[in-house]
């Protein structure tokens, strides 16, 4: 039972959390027409800096979070303006400028927190049980935020002017420009929002699994399957691939233990592209 | 309008153009003569080292780049080089294989492998391709990690035999695998620029009209990655014999990353481009040896400078030079 | 007949494109295809060349069904086509884009053409020539270095339908072959056109200018992806359903 219940609640976190980057990742590919390989830096970025918020600054895990969501949802901006904005539609130079951020963004964290595991502190204290089955206030609370965070995404996207612009400019880029949608300043937005979501993916990641060297790869892999696998231009599909593969992740290695379950999930993705390399629940690409 | 830079024909030769190819023969037969004589005049283990790993990547490099002329840009490069370093590595050490029938062997099969991708993913348009591409190749090596004792997992396979005995000095190491570029860059040269390649530049331009006009947009897309990961398997077995210790850490996400940077600042639209982007990255940081740490940034600030000023690459320069020649020459009419 | 097609239809969700259209082109005829914006005319052409998958019916060329195939293989069997928007190999120069377009006759076999064998050199060598031969025809041998993406709109639709001569077609597509062209460049074409037809070379040509229907021996008119009339150039101006369709029912006399 007991089992039962951890094995629960990993796949609700590590889904929502998955679904958290994924979604981000997406934004910049639908809206910016970016494939964002920066973006696992972006997110062990974000959870070295509430790190740093924590211990350097000494503030509570909660404010280092906003914090940190916030700060690198600016630094998106940025990149955005700086990096993206300038080399729109030409593949190559994307490319390029996303290697450099991930090699710079890698490097610093090498350099200055080594290569151990840390990892942040809890959000909150203590346990919460009912009858046989307990659970630590800490996943709860992980979920949920994970949980209210996609709420409002998806409620952004469906029932606001901006988000309906942002569906208009991820079918029909010109189309949209003709229409008089702001395109810079959506896809600002959308950078912001996708920077903002990684970040506080990897710091909720971090107090959860901890933060490694290796997290951006680790997580970008994960983005990659989910958003293949959902294909273009769908958000809901998103979800689902994102529901599908935090469940093989949290259930799969209880059967086969250490690398071979990683790389089960990983075969088994590999033969679905195969299969039908557009993903399942987009339009064609 | 500004008018582009015209394109040295495959098929009509002027003799302006012929004059420009002598004179392109004779700096590259310049160039491989200095690079083969450079062991005579330094006699330093560790220069050879560096440039016998430079020239793996060379080859590594130019036949990614081979595989972009035809609009695809594959991003699993490094995961191919690893299928064929983990496949000599292990025919040679389980199998008992000489490195003369690992190293061809560790091509066809990721040529195979290669091909096998190819086949689903040539009906994608560019950057779904790249997106899956990337996947693909990541995934293949997750997935050789995973393979226990015959790979050696994360801490990966020792103990794969040595290409010569072991008492050889290095520099018949150095002349084997400049030998082995040298064949395989020609190799790769005579492809693109005889009709092969011209009909997979076509497709590039416009699969439309390539289709129009006969040409099989499918089967020549995966031939070329068939190719080019033919010659990359081949650089990853000769890497694994050299090395004689693979880990799969070598072949990750971002060694796929540097190999596209090596493409990318070289100059993605000229062949010499990948080979100089592969000198220029592996030996500019071996002068800052001291700051091993920093050199990574040395190189993204290199790879930032040409992103932003010379997108076409450095090996564009001499192009940019004469076009800045020619305009202030024609500015002072 | 060369070619035949039998009720092609065309669905692109609800809306049909192409109606069950019947209709058959007869081996050296000069034939028009015309019908006001939106009628299909393109539509058509792609599904014949294979670019798109018809919804129903058949194409029969030379007796043989060729509605599944691909364009390549249609192009092997000697179809070929222009087209609207006219894409280009624009980094090719003039030349290069009509040698490159040769690939199907004659056909050298990948050893060949890496190795540099005799065949290759001999079969590029026919290529050049016979290039050269065709820009002059389209009258293109002084550009021939020039840049494809730098050529002025109508040299542009000259190569297109230097590159569509290059697989030695038995049916030419044209779509649209004098839009946008001044004065003077339309007789240079309409000449070119005849020149090709002398050759032996079967066409269809999609218009809107009625200039073309002069040259044609036999014109089909579609709207809406429906034929609706189908005679001589004479018989097709006077058509009343014709008239309605291009200039609406105030002008049927």
């Amino acid at each position: 039972m007991e089992q039962i219940v951890a094995t629960l609640t990993n796949v609700l976190i590590l889904s929502s959390m998955y679904i958290l980057v994924a979604l981000g990742f997406a934004f910049l590919f639908n809206i910016l027409g970016i494939i964002n390989l920066a973006h696992g830096a972006i997110y062990m970025v974000g959870g070295y800096f509430g790190l740093a918020l924590i211990r350097l600054l000494g503030l509570n895990p909660w404010a280092a979070l906003v914090l940190t969501g916030l700060s690198i949802a600016t630094v998106g901006l940025f990149l955005e303006r700086f990096c993206f904005r300038p080399f729109s539609g030409d593949f190559n130079r994307t490319v390029m400028i996303c290697v450099v951020i991930t090699v710079v963004l890698q490097t610093a964290v090498n350099i200055i927190a080594g290569t151990q595991i840390l990892s942040l502190p809890p959000f909150v204290e203590g346990i919460f049980k009912i009858g046989p089955v307990s659970v630590s206030y800490e996943r709860i609370v992980t979920f949920a935020l994970g949980i209210t965070l996609l709420v409002a995404i998806i409620w952004f996207v469906h029932r606001t002017k901006w988000g309906q612009q942002m569906r208009a400019i991820s079918q029909n880029r010109e189309g949209a420009l003709l229409q008089g949608i702001n395109v810079h300043y959506i896809s600002a937005l959308a950078c912001f929002i996708g920077c903002g979501l990684a970040a506080i993916a990897g710091c909720l990641m971090g107090a959860y699994l901890g933060l490694g060297p290796f997290m951006g790869d680790f997580m970008l892999v994960k983005v990659l399957m989910i958003v293949i696998l959902a294909g273009i231009g769908t958000i809901s599909g998103i979800f689902i691939a994102g529901l599908i593969l935090g469940a093989l992740d949290s259930i799969l290695p209880l059967f086969i233990s250490g690398a071979p379950s990683d790389a089960s999930v990983i075969a088994i993705v590999v033969v679905l592209l195969l299969i039908r390399p557009q993903g399942f629940f987009g339009h064609e690409a | 309008m500004k008018r582009d830079k015209k394109v040295p024909s495959a098929t009509a030769l002027s003799s302006h153009i012929e004059k420009r190819i002598w004179e392109k023969a004779a700096l590259y037969t310049g160039v491989v003569i200095i690079v083969a004589l450079l062991p005579v005049f330094l006699r330093s283990i560790y220069v050879m080292h560096v440039l016998i790993l430079t020239f793996i990547y060379v080859v590594a490099a130019v036949s990614l780049r081979t595989i972009t002329i035809s609009g695809q840009f594959p991003l699993a490069h490094a995961g191919f080089m690893g299928i064929g370093a983990y496949c000599a590595g292990m025919t040679s050490k389980w199998l008992g294989w000489p490195p003369w029938i690992t190293i061809p062997t560790a091509g066809l099969v990721t040529m195979g492998i290669g091909m096998l991708m190819g086949y689903p993913f040539s009906r994608l348009r560019a950057l779904y391709y790249a997106m899956g591409s990337l996947f693909f190749g990541i995934g293949v090596m997750q997935i050789i990690q995973a393979g226990g004792i015959w790979t050696g997992g994360y801490s990966g396979l020792i103990g794969i035999s040595p290409l010569f005995p072991v008492t050889t000095a290095k520099i018949y190491y150095y002349y084997f695998f400049l030998g082995l570029t040298l064949v395989s860059i020609v190799a790769l040269y005579r492809f693109e620029f005889c009709r092969i390649g011209m009909n997979l530049k076509a497709i590039a331009q416009s699969h439309l009209v390539a289709s129009s006009v006969g040409i099989n947009e499918s089967w020549y897309r995966i031939l070329v990655v068939g190719v080019g990961c033919f010659f990359v398997g081949m650089a990853g077995a000769g890497y694994a014999h050299y090395n004689q210790v693979l880990s799969p850490a070598s072949f990750n996400f971002l060694a796929t990353l540097w190999l596209v940077m090596y493409v990318l600042i070289g100059g993605i639209g000229s062949f010499a481009g990948p080979i100089i982007g592969t000198f220029i990255l592996i030996l500019i940081p071996e002068f800052f040896r001291d700051l091993r740490m920093y050199s990574p940034f040395i190189s993204a600030a290199i790879l930032g400078i040409v992103v932003y000023l010379m997108p076409q690459g450095l090996a564009s320069i001499p192009q940019l030079v004469r076009t800045r020649v020619t305009e202030r020459r024609n500015g002072k009419r | 007949m060369l070619l035949e097609v039998r009720g092609l239809t065309k669905f692109f969700g609800g809306l049909a494109a192409v109606h069950e259209l019947d209709m058959h082109i007869d081996t050296g005829e000069i034939v028009g295809l015309i019908g006001p914006n939106g009628a299909g005319k393109t539509t058509f052409f792609n599904l014949i060349t294979g670019v798109m998958r018809a919804s129903k019916g058949k194409v029969i060329f030379e007796g043989e069904e060729i509605s599944e195939k691909k364009s390549h293989q249609v192009a092997e069997l000697g179809i070929a086509r222009t087209f609207q928007l006219n894409p280009l190999f624009g980094d090719f120069t003039v030349l290069q884009n009509v040698s490159a377009s040769f690939h199907l006759h004659p056909r050298s076999r990948l050893w060949d053409i890496y190795f540099n064998t005799v065949v290759y050199r001999r079969n590029e060598a026919y290529i050049l020539e016979h290039a050269l031969e065709i820009l002059h025809l389209v009258g293109l041998e002084n550009v021939k270095d020039e840049l494809a993406k730098n050529l002025p709109h109508g040299y542009q639709k000259m190569l297109g339908i230097a590159r569509a001569l290059a697989i030695r077609p038995r049916l030419l597509l044209l779509d649209e072959p004098i839009a946008g062209m001044s004065s003077d460049e339309i007789d240079f074409i309409l000449t070119a056109i005849q020149k090709i037809h002398q050759q032996g070379v079967t066409l269809l040509v999609v218009e809107h200018n009625m200039r073309i229907l002069d040259l044609c021996e036999r014109v089909l008119v579609i709207s809406f992806g429906r034929k609706i009339a189908e005679g001589s150039p004479k018989e097709v101006r006077k058509n009343k359903e014709v008239i309605e369709a291009y200039f609406g029912d105030a002008y049927v006399a």
